[in-house]
């Protein structure tokens, strides 16, 4: 169970990887008339813990077996430290893979699963078993080597899966939606070993998954995608605050959206919301056609409702009202849209009862319009 | 998995490239006889002649005739060896067979009527069968029904349904029994008796052989087939009796070298050794019981052991024209198969009617009715071909793929197939009226 | 994500590796040399004029303007429709009681429903007669007690109940392993949802079954529907399959109509097998999340259980009977008109002694080398169609089927046809070597194999192939070292079948023994049977033969069964 051991640290010394760049140029998928990927270019540096974020079916899988191999593109590159892999079969990349399901092979022990890619590069005996049992250690699986994938645990063959694709030393490590077979306990334990376990490493790896809370843990930086499109890619900080367009700001966190028309030209513009109120736009904020104000929950806050509404607030009522310890959530519905702002939750602060009329007041830095 | 598939490709090679039949006296035969014949002479001719095995191919007639047919480019047989004298025919006349003279000599020149050898040389008989009845007495007795002597016995109306014979087309002995009707009394009134037992058949076997397996065993009491047959199952122990009918003849079973046999010599001796006394007492063993040619050798035959040599009821027996019956071969076993085997359904509803029918007449005669049951039997009777096309070139072409374009054999087949159909319905029509008459 | 698992193993630019291409071809060529051609050598005079050998239908005309043939047709139809509805009710409550009760011996009754499929063809139709006949035990009882006598045998009758005899394991077989993948949580989710019992079986149970049971049931319809070796037995000569044998080997050889027989014999069994797998598009139920690891088996109250077994022991017991009846035929000195032997002997075993060794050696080497051939072309096969990207790979599939529905008179024929003018380097025709009747066995029980292989290779998930080419193994490495051990208990399953059925098959057999040192067992029993002087010889070189399949399949499950716990994969 535990990763942090003294022999574990001995082990990945055991297992050396030079930490390399993963680029992607330009890459279009299709099935048939599906276009599954459209135009994706990425740079994942050396050593970087990297995550495909998005919704299901958002080509985050196919861009991953396109860098293993699996798929093919119909145009553009893979290079991976600065080699184009396009032409090589899966079997002469050299890039692990864990897949969603372990595929551990059943008829295997768990040793026999783990030697069975070096045995493959026809490595000596002496050689396999040294690095198996260092791939063993590890992940702590040592005392289970000769049993069967059947007979461990959902996190024991994860972790199988785990080494067995690290021991061949791959330049990268895939990792598909590692953790969605495991209970939430085990989830959060894993993704942390995860973390320490690449970071030990410092092995280039990309990591699957439509959890932006696990990308946010573990990744560097995220790429979001959806619809076969990268929406943005960044630090889960820069996602988080400086969304790249609607679709970004609401799959990370949650966001308020409030529609409205743009009126006025330069420094006059604002943003009316029918019949609630209007937002003074900063001149320097860039507006894009058809935009919509968002902020998160906590980028505002509230006020008694006042009879002249002011620029910057808008009117509202509460209508939900969720007390969640170190916050307390409301839910106010603001011209026939619900939106939820978060108050930190203090002694003496004011609490709004249901009905209470408010005017909810924006933190003109942290607020946002976007497409 | 990989060794075993190995092993077993390793396995096959050396197998197949090992030279096993190298010596070269290995004879070749294929025969229509059971093992219960073959076994006893093949173990008594290895005996005889070490350094010899018989390789045994078990086919029906046919079935042999056509496998050296299609074989004939690269021959592997040596001794053809069968009943049938007509199969010997053709495969005479296609220059399937070779000549030979054997070197046992004095045996006699015919057994009954018939020539034991080919005059020309291509096949000898080495032991005779003739054509008869043979019931099971169990069944007869559960039965109660009386002993047949003559092929009209069994057209009587007790034997109804408890008869079988094996399909001419299929069993050369059975063809030669059909031939042997319709040569002794006469094409018209031999289909007429053919028709008339043959509506009292339970069933028409595929083989020879089916027809004693279901008298033996009691599925069927009363079958047509060749003395043999009923001897080497009484042999065995199976409560089974025979009859020779007046009108049937002795044939001879025979034996001939295939031409360009790989091992003439050796066939040769198989031949020879079949015609020595020696061969010949082997053929008085239970299983097989079958008639020799050589007449010395019956002073060893169990009592009761049939002697065409010496009974009298062979002497009277008919003489059988094999070029006639060659000729028509195909002709009247299709006739067979279309008038009666596939017929068989009509055929003995119809009969079942007359016998019906006749049983009432006898309690109250009615000329009328018996006027119409005659007509209805002669409806039955009648041939949609005479003799003399039986044999004409125009329809004996059609079963030979002739090369002139002519008559197909399935279009033949449909219209005697109609015409039996049409005939039994018309028949079964003035007997239904016969027995309105007669109730 | 499931578009990119089923999109598996696309073209890769650039590398495109010869390899599947190369073994595609070389499956190509074997079922070209052995199967097609062969078979077209023959097929093709049904198109030709007599006499000068041009092309026309007119032969075909002739078929169905022939009353004979059109009641043969619908004799066939006939006996085969109604054998399948046989076979179900012998199958049904056997599949169900033993996939979805706690029935003690389910394990025994599923190995005894195999046996009847090794009774060599002819063999249990003698032994059939011998109890069922008009004469035959039961009769000859009934007749003495109650006077009457039931028509067990007569005519289409006895054809349909010995096909359904023979046949019927097909359909169990394949229906009781339908019945035990369905996934527990599929009748649990209908038992939450209200339902049971018998509603249960028929609106779930039974429809996700299905597909097994067609499998099964459209196996059973073309086989019965080519089979003539039972009719001829039975004396049953007005159904299409015995009209083509005895054409082809009597009068008529020269003429067309046999092989025009053979012609609508093939059309007919294409399009059965056609239409069950129309049946199936769009209906692959295959439940794949495992755990709940088939049916909930359910005790049976004493009253169920009582019928249960009454059930199971009739069935049984009407299914070996031919076993029965050939083991007493063997040790019987005279059975004639009786219903059971005069007295005992086991002299007709020490007759067939002997032989019966060459025999057994002959047949355990064809049939094993031709279950051989059979999981290796079965395995490549699968593994072309269902992970390679080949152009036309499915015709490899189609054409190997395709094989179940040519008669093996006609391809024992046409192998005489193609190869008796090739010679081997000693002048010998190849058709004399034994391995052309391996090579005629092996394409005759192909498809059983390839089904087998089939279902195995489904069985195993793609990302197991993916993770080892991902871990550096080549496909032809990963075909060995995953995809071959995962699939090894569905090749030793295709294995036994091919082996089992091809160590009693005859017709193909009959046509191509050259010596009778080459002879397997189907043939010497055929010969042995061709006695005047009583089955007795026959009957007990078959039950040597019986025993013999029988003792070699329940071998093989064993190994199975050590291969499955030995890899983990046993529940």
């Amino acid at each position: 169970m535990n990763m942090q051991s003294g022999p574990a640290d001995t082990a990945a010394e055991a297992i050396q990887v030079a930490p390399v760049d993963v680029r992607v140029e330009g890459v279009h998928v299709s099935y048939g008339e599906h276009h599954v990927l459209k135009d994706i270019n990425l740079t994942i540096e050396p050593g970087e813990f990297f995550a495909f974020l998005g919704p299901s079916g958002c080509g985050k899988t196919t861009l991953l077996r396109l860098i293993a191999g699996f798929n093919t593109a119909r145009s553009g590159r893979v290079l991976i430290n600065g080699s184009d892999i396009g032409d090589l079969p899966p079997w002469k990349r050299n890039v692990g893979l864990v897949f969603q399901n372990y595929a551990l092979w059943p008829h295997m022990t768990v040793r026999a699963n783990l030697a069975f890619g070096l045995e493959e590069r026809r490595l000596p005996r002496a050689e396999i078993n040294r690095r198996v049992d260092a791939a063993l250690a590890l992940v702590g699986l040592s005392h289970l080597a000769d049993r069967r994938p059947s007979q461990l645990s959902g996190g024991q063959q994860q972790r199988v899966a785990l080494a067995r694709t690290i021991v061949i030393e791959p330049k990268v490590l895939l990792l598909d939606e590692p953790l969605s077979n495991l209970d939430a306990k085990m989830r959060v334990q894993v993704r942390r070993e995860l973390r320490d376990l690449q970071q030990r490493l410092g092995l280039t790896t990309i990591f699957v998954t439509h959890d932006q809370e696990e990308a946010n843990a573990v990744c560097d930086r995220i790429a979001v995608m959806n619809d076969g499109v990268i929406q943005q890619v960044g630090t889960p900080m820069e996602l988080y605050e400086r969304p790249a367009n609607l679709f970004v700001a609401t799959f990370l966190g949650t966001a308020n959206v409030l529609k409205g028309k743009v009126t006025g030209e330069g420094a006059d513009r604002t943003f009316n919301i029918a019949g609630r109120g209007q937002i003074v736009i900063p001149p320097e904020a860039v507006v894009p056609a058809d935009a919509q104000l968002v902020f998160r929950p906590q980028a505002a806050s509230l006020g008694p409702a006042s009879t002249e509404p002011s620029a910057g607030s808008i009117g509202g009522s509460i209508i939900r009202r969720e007390f969640l310890g170190s916050f307390t959530r409301y839910g106010i519905e603001v011209g026939g849209t619900e939106i939820i702002i978060d108050e930190v939750f203090q002694n003496g602060v004011h609490l709004y009862e249901l009905g209470d009329r408010v005017q909810v007041r924006l933190t003109e830095k942290a607020t946002l319009w976007l497409a | 998995m990989n060794r075993f598939v190995l092993l077993a490709a390793a396995l096959a090679t050396s197998a197949m490239f090992a030279p096993a039949h190298a010596q070269n006296s290995r004879v070749a035969i294929t025969t229509s006889f059971s093992k219960d014949v073959t076994d006893p002479i093949k173990a008594s001719f290895e005996k005889a002649n070490p350094g010899i095995t018989l390789d045994i191919q078990n086919r029906n007639t046919n079935a042999g005739v056509k496998y050296l047919e299609e074989t004939r480019s690269n021959n592997q047989l040596d001794i053809f060896w069968a009943s049938a004298p007509d199969a010997f025919e053709v495969l005479k006349d296609k220059d399937l067979l070779q000549k030979y003279e054997p070197t046992v000599k004095g045996l006699p020149d015919k057994v009954g009527a018939y020539p034991i050898n080919d005059p020309d040389g291509f096949y000898f008989g080495f032991a005779a069968s003739g054509y008869g009845i043979m019931w099971n007495t169990r069944y007869a007795e559960a039965n109660d029904l009386p002993d047949p002597k003559d092929w009209q016995d069994l057209a009587k109306p007790a034997y109804f349904d408890h008869v079988a014979i094996a399909s001419p087309a299929r069993s050369g002995t059975t063809h030669l029994t059909v031939e042997t009707i319709l040569q002794g009394e006469g094409w018209n009134e031999g289909w007429r008796t053919l028709k008339e037992v043959a509506g009292n058949f339970q069933t028409i076997t595929e083989r020879s052989f089916g027809v004693p397996e279901a008298v033996n065993s009691g599925q069927v009491g009363y079958g047509i087939v060749i003395d043999f047959f009923a001897f080497s199952a009484q042999g065995a122990g199976f409560p089974v009796k025979f009859v020779y009918p007046t009108v049937t003849t002795v044939v001879p079973a025979n034996v001939g070298i295939v031409a360009n046999a790989p091992n003439k010599e050796g066939a040769a001796t198989f031949v020879d050794y079949l015609l020595s006394s020696e061969g010949q007492k082997v053929l008085l063993e239970p299983t097989i019981r079958r008639l020799p040619i050589n007449p010395a050798v019956y002073a060893d035959a169990p009592d009761g052991y049939p002697n065409p040599f010496k009974d009298p009821q062979f002497s009277s027996m008919m003489m059988f024209d094999v070029d006639k019956s060659g000729a028509r071969t195909a002709v009247v076993d299709t006739l067979f198969d279309q008038l009666i085997s596939f017929q068989l359904d009509n055929l003995k509803e119809v009969t079942k009617a007359i016998h019906e029918a006749e049983a009432a007449l006898d309690k109250a005669d009615n000329p009328q009715a018996r006027a119409l049951i005659k007509e209805a039997r002669d409806m039955i009777a009648s041939m949609p071909v005479t003799e003399e096309q039986a044999s004409s070139a125009e329809i004996t072409g059609a079963f030979t793929g002739a090369k002139e374009k002519g008559a197909r054999q399935a279009e033949l087949e449909q219209q005697w197939a109609t015409f039996a159909r049409d005939n039994y319905a018309k028949a079964k029509a003035k007997v239904d009226e016969a027995a309105k008459l007669a109730r | 994500m499931t578009v990119a698992l089923s999109e598996a193993l696309p073209r890769r630019r650039g590398l495109g590796s010869p390899g599947p291409a190369v073994v595609a071809i070389l499956i190509a060529v074997f079922l070209a040399l052995f199967l097609i051609i062969p078979t077209a050598s023959v097929v093709y005079v049904a198109f030709t004029e007599r006499g000068t050998g041009a092309f026309t239908l007119v032969n075909i005309q002739d078929f169905f303007a022939n009353d004979l043939f059109m009641r043969s047709l619908w004799n066939s139809f006939y006996v085969s429709t109604l054998t399948v509805v046989l076979a179900s009710v012998f199958a049904l409550p056997l599949a169900y009681i033993t996939t979805r009760f706690d029935f003690r011996g389910s394990a025994i009754i599923q190995t005894l429903g195999f046996l009847p499929l090794i009774m060599p063809p002819f063999v249990g139709a003698v032994a059939m007669q011998l109890l069922f006949g008009r004469n035959g035990s039961i009769n000859l009882l009934l007749y003495d007690w109650f006077g009457l006598r039931v028509p067990f045998m007569e005519g289409l009758n006895g054809v349909i109940f010995v096909q359904a005899i023979h046949y019927f394991p097909f359909i169990l077989i394949n229906l009781s392993a339908a019945l035990r993948n369905i996934d527990r949580s599929m009748e649990e989710a209908a038992q939450n949802l209200g339902s049971s019992g018998i509603r249960l079986f028929r609106r779930i149970v039974f429809p996700l079954a299905m597909p097994g049971y067609i499998a099964g049931a459209s196996l059973v319809f073309v086989k019965v529907f080519d089979d003539l070796a039972t009719p001829l037995l039975l004396n049953v000569k007005d159904m299409l399959a015995p009209q083509a044998y005895l054409r082809v080997t009597s009068i008529g050889i020269t003429d067309p109509m046999g092989y025009v027989i053979a012609v609508i014999l093939i059309v007919v069994s294409v399009a059965a097998m056609w239409i069950s797998a129309l049946a199936f598009r769009g209906r692959d139920y295959a439940t794949t999340q495992r755990g709940g690891g088939g049916l909930a088996r359910r005790r049976m109250r004493p009253l169920e259980k009582l019928l249960a077994y009454a059930v199971v022991l009739v069935i049984l017991a009407l299914v070996l009977a031919p076993h029965v009846a050939l083991t007493l035929l063997s040790f019987a000195t005279i059975w004639s008109f009786s219903p059971l032997p005069d007295a005992f002997t086991t002299a007709h075993y020490e007759r067939v002694f002997s032989d019966s060794f060459l025999y057994i050696k002959n047949t355990l080497l064809y049939a094993s080398l031709a279950g051989v051939i059979d999981v290796v072309l079965g395995t490549a096969i699968a593994y072309l169609v269902l992970r390679t990207k080949l152009v036309g790979r499915q015709w490899l599939d189609w054409a190997a089927t395709a094989a179940l529905a040519v008669p093996g008179v006609v391809l024992g024929i046409g192998y005489l046809r193609t190869f008796y003018g090739v010679q081997l380097p000693n002048g010998a025709p190849l058709t004399s070597l034994w391995l052309v009747i391996v090579l005629a066995l092996a394409i005759r029980r192909l498809p059983y194999a390839l089904r087998a292989c089939f279902a195995a290779l489904q069985q195993i998930s793609i990302a197991l192939e993916e993770a080892a080419q991902n871990v550096g193994a080549t496909p032809t490495r990963t075909v060995r070292r995953v995809v071959v051990p995962l699939m090894m208990g569905g090749i030793l399953a295709g294995f036994v079948t091919s082996f089992a059925t091809a160590a009693v098959e005859l017709s193909a057999a009959l046509m191509l023994v050259q010596t009778n040192s080459d002879a397997p067992l189907a043939y010497g029993l055929y010969v042995f049977m061709q006695s005047a002087a009583g089955r007795g010889p026959g009957a007990a070189l078959g039950v040597i033969a019986v025993l013999l399949v029988a003792a070699c399949t329940v071998l093989s499950q064993i190994i199975i069964a050590r291969s499955q716990k030995n890899t983990g994969m046993s529940q």
